[in-house]
């Protein structure tokens, strides 16, 4: 057990250790690039015009990487080990696409601009009125079956209402403009985004790691973990609040962002044993290493328009799922009953 | 132990409504310290519900005792740590190591934000050498045969120390030697003391292993005894509808069911 102790705080500070490399080249990359000393000197004394672009526009579009990626780690992990299931993800209970849906009715009917902070505002509230909708819908008590049904229904409506709103757009710029709104990014997020956002995705946090200790008694299957003491009812009830906050806030205000919450889990679940609970500390930090990692390559990938972040990491992240799958097909097959 | 007589589990009248169906109808039932008892009767009797409602998973009607103490008083933690429930089927969802596993057992004593105490480490290590389990605390559960599978969540009952361990077929689909094994370490189990209730379909091995039997039929228990008494010709004929014959070995005289009625 020491030894295995000993290899988690490995993992957690070698992943701890790539995070802080990235953030700083995060912070160096862009239209005029720093060296690694005047970046650090820059973000100390935040002085002159190197000063301004770390401080005020690298430093919030970097920390919001890491803390929606680190939010979509921890909501795949706390997700797949509510459902014991390693193809649990983030959008299962439709709080994204309800705070995309809500984001893009704003956009749409120009009561702001994509970048506007209604925007964020509309897909938090969005993304409350679709956990309240399922709370309501499935109650308390319900199944699972019923919950996911309830959540993939929410999803759906979401769906056709972003579609809708998509489909009967003033005018093509508007529908550009939200199309590209939902395909994902922290190109011109501000400290404001950060501001906005920050409380929900801690709360989310929050919300999240207190039920550790229930996920890895989940791995028993429910009646027994209830019988260990383990209230199953408020585990639910508090993963699905914790991951519509969490992922609600990240998608109000830097769109649809896929795969981190799916992929993340998977890359460290090896490393901890396969413990739904040891692994949501290293599940948050991969996915904001993965995110920050993706949003950098944003940046330095020479294109004629800025690539959006959610596109590079679902076109990154499709074929590494397919390889990981194919990889651990017998993991994934489950246990022989 | 002088206590050969106190009461572990107690269960007076209890009523358990699946939806408008009502599964178990006035159950009454006393599980003495020390005690092996089996719980056997036909699919569809009940079994199942009455024992999720005496571990409480379900919402039961009547009156439920654990040690002396009603069970609704009882905060969830607090009641896990007096009585194990171990489902049937054995089912583990992640491919955690044997020793992380039995290591569950201990949940409900853990503190949530301290490491493992030295009394939960030894409860698992005794759980784990009583199971003869210990040689593969390392592996993967995934890994397991169904006989290690059965042997590894006994020993994650066992680890939560509890004086009342309530098990749903034990020893279904296991081999004549994993079960006979299951079967001796419930009755270890009651000789350091503690109590089992477990639900047996297999009357020979129920007759064989248990103090006393109670027969469950149509959500009502409708017989309860030593069990040459409980498991009798004409009883099984009328349960059961089978026809048994009964064989007299060294271990005492067990029913054999030699064909449907």
């Amino acid at each position: 057990m020491e030894h295995r102790g000993g290899t988690f705080y490995r993992l957690v500070a070698g992943l701890a250790a790539l995070l802080a490399a990235l953030v700083l080249v995060s912070l160096m990359v862009g239209p005029a690039a720093l060296s690694p000393r005047a970046t650090l000197a820059a973000l100390l004394d935040g002085e002159g015009p190197a000063g301004i672009i770390v401080r005020d526009i690298r430093l919030p579009r970097t920390l919001l990487a890491v803390l929606i990626g680190a939010t979509l780690g921890l909501s795949g992990a706390a997700l797949q080990g509510l459902l014991r299931n390693p193809l649990a993800e983030p959008a299962l209970f439709g709080a994204p696409q309800a705070a995309a849906a809500a984001a893009s009715l704003v956009i749409a009917f120009g009561f702001a601009a994509a970048t506007s902070l209604a925007v964020p505002i509309a897909g938090i509230a969005g993304a409350m009125v679709s956990i309240g909708g399922l709370v309501l819908i499935a109650g308390r008590r319900a199944s699972l079956t019923v919950t996911l049904l309830a959540g993939l229904a929410l999803a759906s409506f979401a769906g056709a209402v972003t579609a809708l709103i998509l489909n009967i757009a003033p005018n093509p710029f508007i529908a550009l403009e939200i199309a590209f709104w939902l395909l994902g990014s922290f190109e011109d997020r501000s400290s404001d985004h950060l501001l906005i956002a920050l409380p929900f995705l801690v709360a989310s946090w929050i919300v999240l790691a207190v039920n550790a200790r229930a996920f890895r008694a989940l791995t028993l299957g429910e009646d027994a973990a209830a019988s260990l003491g383990i209230d199953i009812g408020r585990v639910r009830v508090l993963v699905v609040i914790g991951v519509a906050l969490g992922v609600g806030a990240a998608v109000a205000v830097a769109g649809s962002i896929g795969f981190v919450g799916l992929v993340a889990p998977h890359l460290v679940r090896r490393a901890v044993g396969s413990d739904p609970a040891r692994v949501l500390l290293p599940a948050a930090l991969t996915g904001a290493a993965l995110l920050m990692a993706a949003d950098i390559g944003v940046r330095v990938i020479p294109a004629a328009i800025e690539l959006k972040v959610g596109v590079v990491t679902a076109l990154i992240g499709v074929p590494f799922f397919l390889a990981m799958i194919f990889s651990e097909r017998r993991m994934l097959e489950g246990s022989p009953s | 132990m002088s206590a050969g007589k106190q009461v572990a589990l107690l269960a007076e009248r209890v009523c358990v409504q699946l939806g408008d169906a009502p599964i178990v109808r006035d159950a009454s039932l006393a599980l003495r310290t020390g005690e092996l008892v089996a719980l056997v009767g036909p699919n569809g009797a009940g079994k199942t519900t009455l024992m999720r409602a005496l571990a409480g998973l379900l919402p039961a009607d009547g009156r439920i005792e654990l040690q002396g103490r009603p069970l609704a008083a009882l905060a969830p933690r607090q009641r896990a740590r007096m009585l194990a429930y171990l489902p049937q089927g054995h089912v583990f969802h992640w491919p955690i190591s044997v020793a992380a596993l039995v290591a569950l057992g201990r949940t409900p004593h853990a503190d949530p934000f301290s490491p493992p105490s030295e009394a939960d480490r030894a409860a698992v290590r005794q759980a784990l050498t009583m199971t003869g389990t210990a040689a593969f605390a390392d592996r993967s559960v995934f890994t397991l045969s169904g006989g290690e599978r059965a042997r590894v969540a006994l020993a994650r009952a066992l680890a939560t120390e509890a004086a009342i361990l309530v098990t749903d077929e034990p020893t279904a689909s296991l081999d004549p030697r994993h079960q006979l094994i299951v079967m001796n370490l419930l009755r270890e189990f009651t000789r350091q003391g503690r109590s089992v209730l477990a639900i047996v379909h297999d009357l020979t091995l129920a007759a064989r292993f248990a103090d006393r039997i109670i027969v469950m039929q149509d959500g009502r228990l409708v017989a309860e005894g030593p069990p040459a008494e409980a498991l009798s010709a004409a009883r099984l004929a009328d349960i059961f509808g089978v026809d048994a014959i009964s064989v007299t070995t060294p271990q005492g005289t067990v029913p054999i069911p030699v064909r449907p009625l």
